[in-house]
């Protein structure tokens, strides 16, 4: 640290401890909720019912939002009980339409899922991060697209649709749709609807929990992508859905362009392991000594306890828990991978306690 | 140190420990959506006070405004410092997972640096209430409040020095933090240049002080400055005073307990939650009293549940008050001025060696047996009349 005078050293430090964006937040807020010099927030401008199960939130959202590409998914925050639950929703829009929407469908057990569908109505605030993702169209557009949707897997999917569609795309595109029974069919008249606009799109349902005359029924199989293709290895292949679902397309398109996108819910990240015994894990800027199995991800261990390290997507991606790990090693749950022993920065919801810990926490 | 407490046996330590932590997992299974929306209620009161005191000293032509102005910044002051900062340094507001509110992100409006408050408050003094050459909050290294502390001739200024330290609360506060984290590495291990690095984190935050309250906002009134610097002289004043007098009520009134290191040597949760009630004394007052000291107004509570939010204290006082009737336990409550007077009579005995300072506080009596009633939950403890102390020397 350099010394006295701080302020000519260190005159931005000096100048963000007044803290003029908390300011700023705060009497922006005061004037509409979804001003705001730091977060993105934005208003709910209309709920849609998709399915019984399933709503399309349309949003409005403030001068920070720079936009997205078809396919990418975005952070949402919702507050359930007090409390900011943060979890990733595909945008369902076209970038140019004049609000964005997610589509979301109710996850057994989902927290935030169910929430959203139950609770959020006109009106409300949601805070969004900035959309990311690779599950988009490269520059050249692929003559021959073929389109794996499974479930709510349809909404990046259905974003890209409306992309070709706006862009007067010439070629041809199969969308396989996975889906339990006819009822569930998210999206389905803007899907229809784009089919019959532009005639270069097919689409098949294929039924897996009830069965339609006139529908195939099943999972995906070598079959069901023979009869709907013609020259598979031809295709650049978009596959969106759960995880079985994409494991089995995987496998069975060896050899073909695949983009794939998978969402896992909370806890779904962590290789079930079951351990005999504790790990001591000390939190050396609150002095405090833990016990934690090192079954699951730190972040969740922690939240047992009633430890409640700031944390955000619960997946990796958002870097919001990251915190400094000053002994001891750690499994990253995202690819297997075990850590030094040394010193290193880690993220919580990620990591599982491999050995006894001191975290910066 | 005199006790007004039953004696408690192992078992009996152990079953109020227990119902103890029951009314502590009822509690936290509570919080949610209220705790919330009060803690954004204070923080939302903090700014705007902050905007409207500032503003009024800028803006004030006559004294009446002036000196509302200098008020409202010293309230703004006090909820960011107790309400909101103190809290949320405790990481009672962790959960909303909001960084306004987390305690890993939150830095507060006076001389002493979050983080090593967190250490010398949070770890320190939570952990070892009251144990004397441990909890460095007791006395502040230089008030004598108990025969355990060795009277020396310097004690007999502590009067006076406490009143200066009452102005300058604050920087007592701060001076006091920097130097309990090089006291705590083992004496062997402590090097000159450590002690310089904490101090200037320190002298960091003084810095910051400083420059906002008596630079910056004054050079934005032009020639005005005189005024902006003394309304900022005023409501630290203010703020100071009053934290001083809430924070020296919590653990020095005239029945709270102080304990040795060998006291607390093995020591289980159950002993640990009382130890923290002997160690600690509660105000009575109004809701919005209750806000102004941060709910240390209900520093037993806090002592107990450090992790809980603060407001839920109120809903836990009156059970825990019964489960203490229970078990013939001395519950430390008082009005303000009867506690803030107890304080100062124990500090003035004490500035006395044990002699005078016996007579004083009546401590030469041994352990008091209140009349317990175990059966009866309303149970109210009759203290002794003080008339009788002197002659019992």
């Amino acid at each position: 640290m350099k010394t006295f005078p701080f302020i000519y050293n260190e005159p931005r430090e000096f100048l963000k401890s007044l803290q003029p964006k908390e300011w700023a937040d705060f009497l922006l807020g005061e004037i509409n909720p979804r001003f705001s010099t730091t977060a993105i927030k934005a208003k709910v401008v209309a709920v849609r019912e998709e399915t019984a199960d399933t709503k399309t939130i349309v949003l409005k959202p403030n001068w920070l939002w720079k936009g997205f590409r078809s396919g990418q998914h975005v952070p949402v925050t919702v507050e359930i009980a007090g409390r900011r639950v943060t979890r990733f929703y595909s945008l369902s829009s076209h970038p140019k339409d004049k609000h964005l929407s997610i589509t979301v469908k109710r996850q057994k057990g989902g927290l935030v899922s169910n929430f959203i569908n139950q609770n959020i109505k006109k009106g409300d605030l949601l805070e969004l991060g900035e959309a990311s993702g690779e599950f988009v169209l490269p520059k050249m557009i692929p003559s021959k697209l073929l389109f794996l949707a499974g479930g709510s897997g349809i909404t990046p999917i259905h974003s890209i649709l409306k992309q070709l569609q706006s862009s007067k795309y010439d070629g041809k595109a199969t969308l396989l749709y996975f889906v339990r029974s006819y009822e569930d069919v998210i999206l389905r008249s803007s899907l229809e609807e784009i089919a019959k606009t532009t005639g270069w799109l097919n689409i098949r349902y294929i039924f897996s929990d009830v069965p339609k005359e006139g529908y195939d029924s099943g999972f995906l199989t070598k079959e069901i992508l023979k009869k709907y293709t013609d020259d598979l290895k031809s295709y650049s292949v978009y596959v969106c859905g759960p995880a079985p679902m994409q494991t089995k397309a995987l496998s069975l398109l060896e050899g073909n362009e695949v983009k794939s996108e998978l969402f896992l819910l909370p806890g779904q990240t962590s290789l079930k392991v079951k351990k005999s015994g504790t790990v001591d894990v000390f939190l050396s800027l609150s002095h405090k000594t833990i016990q934690v199995k090192g079954e699951r991800s730190l972040l969740e261990e922690l939240e047992d306890q009633g430890i409640y390290p700031q944390s955000g997507c619960r997946m990796g991606i958002c870097h919001t828990c990251v915190c400094k790990k000053a002994v001891g090693s750690v499994t990253d749950l995202s690819n297997g991978e075990v850590s030094e022993l040394g010193e290193e920065n880690i993220q919580i919801c990620v990591s599982r306690a491999e050995s006894n810990l001191e975290l910066e926490l | 140190m005199r006790t007004i407490s039953k004696k408690l046996n192992n078992e009996e330590v152990e079953a109020f420990g227990k119902e103890v932590e029951a009314l502590r997992e009822e509690m936290m299974a509570k919080v949610g959506k209220e705790d919330a929306y009060h803690i954004r209620f204070i923080y939302k009161t903090y700014r705007y006070t902050e905007i409207l005191g500032r503003g009024l000293i800028h803006f004030s032509f006559e004294p009446i405004s002036f000196v509302a102005g200098s008020l409202l910044l010293a309230t703004s002051k006090i909820l960011n410092n107790m309400e909101l900062g103190h809290n949320v340094l405790h990481g009672q507001y962790d959960w909303m997972n909001d960084p306004r509110f987390n305690s890993r992100t939150f830095e507060w409006d006076i001389v002493s640096d979050a983080h090593q408050w967190k250490f010398y408050h949070n770890y320190m003094h939570h952990t070892f209430t009251n144990v004397l050459n441990k909890d460095h909050d007791y006395g502040y290294n230089f008030t004598r409040l108990t025969e355990g502390q060795k009277w020396k001739p310097t004690h007999l200024t502590q009067p006076f020095t406490n009143l200066f330290l009452a102005m300058n609360f604050q920087w007592g506060v701060g001076a006091h933090g920097y130097r309990v984290e090089y006291m705590e590495i083992p004496k062997k291990q402590r090097k000159k240049k450590t002690l310089k690095d904490y101090k200037a984190v320190f002298f960091k935050k003084i810095e910051l002080q400083l420059v906002k309250d008596y630079l910056f906002f004054p050079l934005l009134a032009g020639l005005n400055f005189p005024k902006i610097i003394l309304g900022n002289l005023i409501a630290n004043l203010i703020r100071n005073l009053w934290t001083y007098a809430v924070i020296f009520c919590g653990h020095f009134t005239e029945n709270a307990e102080s304990f040795s290191v060998d006291d607390i040597v093995g020591e289980t949760k159950a002993q640990w939650y009382l130890r923290q009630l002997k160690g600690s004394s509660n105000l009575d007052g109004s809701n919005f009293f209750y806000t102004m000291t941060g709910h240390l107004s209900h520093q037993i509570e806090h002592h107990m549940f450090p992790g809980m939010p603060a407001k839920r204290y109120r809903e836990v006082a009156p059970r825990l008050k019964e489960i203490c009737a229970k078990y013939g336990q001395h519950y430390n409550t008082g009005s303000f001025v009867k506690q803030f007077a107890s304080v100062w009579k124990r500090i003035i005995a004490y500035s006395f060696p044990d002699s005078i300072a016996g007579k004083l506080m009546g401590t030469k009596k041994k352990y008091l047996e209140p009349k317990v009633v175990l059966s009866q939950p309303s149970f109210q403890i009759s203290l002794p009349g003080e008339e009788k102390s002197a002659s019992l020397t």
